[in-house]
This record gives structure tokens, C-alpha cells and sequence, in this order.
């Protein structure tokens, strides 16, 4: 197996898919010569022309709403918001109309869109290019969300997605693009709904979602010299939530860290950890801690904004403060 | 080249707003450099002189690439001063005499790098160099990436050792057209200036309160709900735990401590229980003491001796038990039940206040205030057997000593009473005889 980066990973998903089906096209800012800021696009344009890969103005409400209108109309198209914060702007239509026109139209019309998008701070981009805005749109019935940890699970994550007949949204983490993982030559499917259990472990679950699964491994190590054995799970896509894999663990383990890129209040982190004190408590043998970015706009200060993310030491700390049978109260 | 853009490789410089020689300072507009999206007045970054202005207006410059050069003096510099990576402008009085030739920078190769490390000289000083060839490998905190060396011709000076961390923009090596007769490696010793990346200092985990010993003031046990469900359905008391002096809240590893926890290390200085919920079918409280054997059977012997009467044991403890009810709780009445296990409880009234060999069974039917429950003859050292009418003494036997399990609850007894009548009790079985005088 060859070692790809994120970014080729996402790259080939969407151009195999566009191989094998004439009805994709991508639209965006961006997205043809300039291949996206992040060069995650580099080469499509040459290959399916400006009518597959359509350049826009800087005007998301109205692209996002020619692609919703393209997908109800037999086309499946892939949006592609440069920056996840950008959402704020597409919010009517992709949540009013493009999760509600299926349950609306009595099963009559399909909304096969994709809307890859990212998330990520610790990128000196400032407040509003800087969001991990995921947990918005996870609230919405009617939309399904991936948040791939690699390039394994970019590609894979990526097909699924286009294959899909309802509206997905998918966050890559945008520190992530030249982050390399061994990815397969040949055709996978990664199948929403299925958490993968990236490391087994007896005494505590860290629970992660897209760079924060690195966070959790890295902090798993930390315990593992300390002899505490930590299982790490990626649930991969939280719309649908893999829930019963991460109850199996926290049964195991009866104890659980979430951790997510997201503002820790009214987020993922919180409904996870939620749904584990609803359904595992008596295996519970401590509080569900949560860990997401602190709750502020994210600071340009490199200083203070690196402070604002879950690292590795933190998750450690809390691990063993799990560990050790202490008592966390809110700060 | 500043990069003002995201994916932004050149940028157009469309006019210099100061002309070589003129003084600028750190925030002063330098020039205006369009990319393909936006028309930007590039800032001074230090005080000085512009001096070597090496892009003219239209020109399109690769982003990294230095375009002119900030002075000291007003003098233009000339190329061969050019500081290396690194040393502070004090250095520069011990000249390092630098071949003239291109410069190759270190290159921006993120959004928000300032320094990248050189991992490895894909050259060495005097070696041939073709503008493709890799030069050097560089990390970044996102990647690592090889460089070309960008121009033809030999490497003269590698200015920067692999493993060190260069700022973006400084001079790393110089290829010359013609092939240098003392190329230069720089070595650390010479960077002894260089500056180190500043730390970012380690982030401390926000201080919170780790409450060690936690007693909630309802005097609700403290345990996590798996500590709490497993301890019921093993049916083991978490009580006795707050009475063994550990520490809430109670986890799992705490049931292990609990289950090794005989009666027998209940500590004899006798410790108040917490309630247990309401919910639970057993007394709310407990106190567990002890007493040796010695005095009740050295006292009965003494008494069947001298006195030619042979007593149960039951009955000194009726009398033992009412005497210390009666101080500790201040009753003018007292029915003592006692229930030897496996036989029929019998009641006896004031025990206290009968002789010894003279206590009648009272069969009034009135209820027992304080029961006492014989484990002696059984291999039971303690038992809780769910909410009683009246407080219930359990007499067990331990090797030398005599297990005092005293179950109660809030209606029955205060907590000082309780320990009270306990403590004195205890202390008759010590000593017979003086309590009987």
C-alpha cells in the first residue's frame, strides 16, 4: 500500500467517481486552475473540463442553491465551501431545502449532494476562517455528516458520500491536507455508521473525531508508558453515530474522554457524551469528560490560539485524573 | 515576497513607495504588491535604509524571494554583506567573508510558517548543482518537503547546519556561476547567535479542585454509579468503607478494598456511617467496635466459681446493653429482645435493674427498644437483615475478640447516642467485674 496525503486522497476519490459517473460535477470558488486554496482539486479541471469543474463568483448562497436545485433535477453535485466557516452563508440551503426536500416531496425527489467543506483552528487564519462548525449541521435531520481522521478515511468517507442519495456534508481538517496514510491502489468504500477502533485499550475510551483522533492516539501513548491502557474510536461519521461500538467500549472500559475541534458547549463532544451516560451509566465508574476548543472566537495569537484545542497532555491529564478517582468540577 | 494569499506563488510589485537610501520605519508602507487577488501595501518589518532594491515595479516576484534589503546606513549594501542565517548584526564585526553568487532563501513553505528546520544538504560545499536538483529538505511543522536548488551552477556556502531552525526569508546558501575555490559550511559554533524558535511555554492544565475526600453534607455516599451498582448486586455495603475511613468517592477499585474488609478492620475507635439512599433495604447506619472475650468469660467463670450460678452469656449482655442504652440515650424504660440465632427471641425488661440470675421473660407483648442479636455460636460475624423497629446489636465472634455491630437509623438513634451507647457497652464487656460493683 502506498503512502497518499490527504489532500490526493480526496483528490482521487472525487476523480474516480466523476470516471465512473457522467452526472457528478463540482462546483466552488476556486475549485478549476486554482484547484482550491489548498490544492486538494490540482489536475480535475484538465481532466473533466469547465463544465464538470465550474469556477463561481464569491457567491456561496447562490451556487449552493444551483447545486440543490441540480440534485433534485438528476445531477449529484459535489459543493465544494472553501472554508467551513462559510456555512453561516449556505444555511438555507442546505437546511431547509436540501435535508427537507426528500421528507417534503413524500419520497418524490432525491437530494444526492455532497458538501465538502473543512474545519480545523491552529492555522493563524483568524476567527472566521478557523471554525470546526460541524456540530451545526449535525443538528439537522436530514443530513448526514463525515469527518475523516486520514487519508484513508478521506477517500473512502469521499465515495460513500457521493454514492449517497440524501445530502452529506464532509469536514476535512484543513492542517490535515499533507498529512500522509497508507491508502489502497485499488476501489474501497469506507460505509457510514461504522466507528473504527484505531487502537484497543482496557482502562479508559478517548473518543475523537477527524484530527482529534490523532490527538487521542497520541495522548493513548502518553498513557501507555504510564501503563494506563487507553482504546481509541473513531466514529468517522457522526450522522449516523456509531453508537453501539462506542457503548461496547465504554462498557469495557468504564470510563470515556470525547474530544472534538468543536466549542465544547452544545456540541459534539456533549452528545456523545450524552448518549454514553443514557445508555452505559451503571458501567459508568466516572463523570463523561468532554473536551473541545475552549468556548471564544478562535484568537489570531498563535500564543492563545493553540491553548484553545485539545492536545495530547490534556487528554493524558484527564485520563489520569480519571484514573486516579478524582472529582472534576466545572472550572 | 511577502505572501499575501493563500495559494499565492508570485506577487506583482506595482510601485515602490520609497526610493533606495530613504529612511523607513518598521510599519511604514514599503511598496504595493498585487496577486490575483487583491492590491496590498507591504509594510517595513525593521528601521533603517532601504538599500538594494532588487525588483523593479511590474516585476512578478516569487513569494520568499527577497526583493530589497532594509540598512543600517543609507549606504547600499553590498551583497557580500548580506548577514547569514542567524548571526545578530554583532556578529557581523567578525565578517564572514561570503561568496558572491545567488542567494537561495529559506522558502515559505505554509500559510503560517515562520521558520522552517533544515533536515538534510541534499549538496555539499563545491558540489555542481543544476537548478532542479534537490538542494535541501526542509520540515515544517505540517510536512517535509525537498527544495530545489533553483539555479544552475555550485554551491559555495551552505549557511545553515541540518537540524537547525532557520527564520523564512534568511539566506541558507549562495551558488555561484563558477566553482568557488573555498566553498564554506557553516558550522553551529559560527551560529552561536542564531536564536532560538521562542518556546511557546507548556501549556498547564487549568487548575481545578481535586477534592480528595469528599463527604456529601447529606451524608449520601459518594460512588460512581458502576462502584454503586456492582456493590448491590454483590451485596456489599458500601457504608462500612466510609466506616473503614476510605476516601469518597467510591469506584470499582474500592469494591476490592470492600470485599477484603472484614468487621475485624473496622477500627476500634468507632466510626459514625454515612446513611445509605433511602432506597436501599437496610439500616441507615452502622458502628462497628469491638471488645475481647476475656471479660465475659473470665466473669461468668468467677460467678460459677464463687457463686455456684451458671449464666448465659446473653444475660450479662441484656444487662450491659440496657445499662449503656439507658446513659447513652436517656430512656426511663427499657425491653431488651434478645435473639440468639436460630432460637426463639426472648424479651426481658429493665435487664439493668434485675439481678443477674433473675431475668424474667416479659411476655406483655410490648416492643423491644434495643435487640441483640447472638452470632456467637454461628460462623456470621455481622449481618444486616433491612430496616428493624428498634436498633439491633450484633454480637460476633472474631478469634480473642467480640465483633459489636450496632445498626440504626435516624428515628432511633442520634449519631452521638449511638456512639455512646456502643462505646459503653464495649467497655463493660472489657471489664465485667468493675461495671458490676
Amino acid at each position: 500500500m502506498r503512502d497518499i496525503t490527504l489532500s490526493k486522497a480526496v483528490n482521487e476519490a472525487i476523480a474516480e467517481e466523476m470516471r465512473r459517473d457522467p452526472t457528478i460535477f463540482l462546483i466552488g470558488e476556486d475549485v478549476a486552475e486554482a484547484g482550491t486554496p489548498f490544492k486538494v482539486l490540482s489536475g480535475l479541471v484538465e481532466e473533466f473540463g469547465p463544465e464538470r469543474i465550474i469556477d463561481t463568483p464569491i457567491a456561496e448562497p447562490g451556487f449552493m442553491g444551483i447545486a440543490v436545485g441540480a440534485a433534485m433535477t438528476g445531477s449529484r453535485p459535489i459543493v465544494d465551501l472553501m472554508f467551513g466557516d462559510f456555512l453561516f452563508l449556505v444555511m438555507d440551503q442546505l437546511c431547509n431545502q436540501a435535508a427537507k426536500t426528500h421528507y417534503m416531496s413524500g419520497g418524490k425527489l432525491n437530494v444526492p449532494l455532497v458538501l465538502r467543506t473543512n474545519l480545523g483552528a491552529t492555522r493563524r487564519s483568524a476567527a472566521q476562517h478557523s471554525q470546526s462548525l460541524h456540530a451545526l449541521v449535525a443538528h439537522i435531520p436530514g443530513l448526514k455528516v463525515a469527518m475523516p481522521s486520514s487519508a484513508y478515511e478521506a477517500k473512502g468517507l469521499m465515495k460513500t458520500a457521493i454514492r449517497d442519495n440524501n445530502p452529506v456534508v464532509i469536514f476535512e481538517d484543513k492542517l490535515m491536507y499533507n498529512d500522509k496514510s497508507p491508502v489502497p491502489e485499488g476501489e474501497y468504500l469506507i460505509p457510514f455508521g461504522q466507528a473504527n477502533i484505531k487502537r484497543e485499550g482496557t482502562d479508559i475510551t478517548l473518543i475523537g473525531t477527524s484530527s482529534m483522533v490523532q490527538v487521542a492516539e497520541r495522548a493513548a501513548e502518553l498513557l501507555a508508558a504510564e501503563g494506563i491502557s487507553a482504546e481509541v474510536i473513531d466514529p468517522r461519521t457522526i450522522v449516523p453515530l456509531d453508537e453501539e461500538t462506542i457503548l461496547r467500549s465504554v462498557r469495557k472500559t468504564s470510563r470515556a474522554i470525547v474530544i472534538d475541534e468543536g466549542h465544547q458547549s452544545y456540541g459534539i463532544t456533549g452528545e456523545i457524551a450524552s448518549r454514553i451516560m443514557e445508555k452505559a451509566f451503571y458501567h459508568l465508574d466516572g463523570p463523561v469528560i468532554r473536551m473541545g476548543a475552549m468556548d471564544v472566537p478562535v484568537p489570531f495569537s498563535p500564543a492563545l490560539e493553540d491553548v484553545t484545542v485539545p492536545t495530547p497532555e490534556g487528554v493524558a491529564e484527564n485520563a489520569r485524573r480519571l484514573m486516579r478517582g478524582e472529582m472534576f468540577h466545572a472550572a | 515576497m511577502p505572501a499575501l494569499g493563500m495559494a499565492q506563488e508570485t506577487g506583482l510589485i506595482v510601485s515602490w513607495l520609497k526610493q533606495p537610501g530613504d529612511a523607513v520605519r518598521t510599519g511604514e508602507a514599503l511598496m504595493e504588491v498585487e496577486t490575483d487577488k487583491a492590491v496590498m501595501e507591504v509594510e517595513a518589518l525593521a528601521d533603517g535604509f532601504l538599500s538594494d532594491v532588487r525588483a523593479a515595479p511590474g516585476e512578478s516576484v516569487p513569494v520568499g524571494q527577497v526583493v530589497a534589503m532594509i540598512a543600517d546606513s543609507a549606504d547600499v549594501v553590498p551583497a557580500t554583506q548580506i548577514r547569514p542565517v542567524g548571526t545578530e548584526p554583532a556578529a557581523a564585526a567578525a565578517p564572514v567573508a561570503l561568496p558572491e553568487g545567488q542567494n537561495i532563501i529559506m522558502p515559505a513553505l505554509g500559510m503560517a510558517q515562520e521558520t522552517g528546520r533544515v533536515v538534510s544538504w541534499a549538496k555539499v560545499p563545491g558540489e555542481a548543482v543544476a537548478a532542479d536538483d534537490v538542494l535541501l529538505e526542509v520540515e515544517t511543522d505540517k510536512s517535509t518537503m525537498e527544495v530545489p536548488a533553483g539555479h544552475d551552477g555550485f554551491v559555495a556556502a551552505l549557511l545553515a547546519e541540518a537540524g537547525q531552525d532557520v527564520p523564512v526569508g534568511d539566506v541558507i546558501a549562495i551558488i555561484t556561476a563558477s566553482k568557488p575555490d573555498a566553498p564554506i559550511q557553516a558550522r553551529a559554533a559560527a551560529h552561536s547567535a542564531v536564536s532560538e524558535p521562542t518556546p511557546v511555554a507548556p501549556t498547564a492544565p487549568a487548575p481545578h479542585r481535586a477534592l480528595e475526600a469528599v463527604v456529601a453534607p447529606d451524608g449520601r455516599i459518594l460512588a460512581s454509579p458502576k462502584a454503586r451498582r456492582l456493590a448491590a448486586e454483590e451485596g456489599l455495603d458500601l457504608g462500612r468503607l466510609v466506616a473503614a475511613g476510605h476516601k469518597q468517592p467510591f469506584h470499582v477499585t474500592d469494591l476490592e478494598t470492600l470485599r477484603n474488609l472484614s468487621v475485624t478492620q473496622v477500627d476500634a475507635s468507632i466510626l459514625p456511617v454515612s446513611a445509605a439512599p433511602a432506597t436501599m433495604m437496610h439500616a441507615a447506619h452502622q458502628i462497628g467496635a469491638r471488645a475481647p472475650l476475656a471479660g465475659t468469660i473470665d466473669f461468668l467463670a468467677r460467678m460459677e466459681a464463687e457463686a455456684g450460678i451458671t449464666l448465659p452469656p446473653d444475660t450479662l449482655w441484656a444487662r450491659f446493653a440496657a445499662e449503656a442504652y439507658r446513659a447513652a440515650a436517656g430512656v426511663a424504660e427499657i425491653m431488651v429482645e434478645v435473639a440468639a440465632l436460630g432460637a426463639d427471641p426472648r424479651r426481658i425488661a429493665n435487664p439493668d435493674r434485675a439481678r443477674l440470675s433473675d431475668q424474667s421473660e416479659d411476655t406483655s407483648g410490648r416492643p423491644a427498644a434495643l435487640i441483640l442479636r447472638d452470632l456467637t455460636a454461628s460462623p456470621i460475624t455481622t449481618m444486616r437483615v433491612g430496616p428493624s423497629t428498634a436498633p439491633i446489636l450484633s454480637i460476633g465472634k472474631d478469634g480473642e475478640s467480640y465483633l459489636l455491630t450496632l445498626d440504626f437509623t435516624d428515628g432511633q438513634l442520634s449519631e452521638d447516642a449511638a456512639i455512646a451507647f456502643i462505646t459503653g457497652f464495649a467497655g463493660r464487656l472489657s471489664e465485667p467485674l468493675l461495671h458490676m460493683i
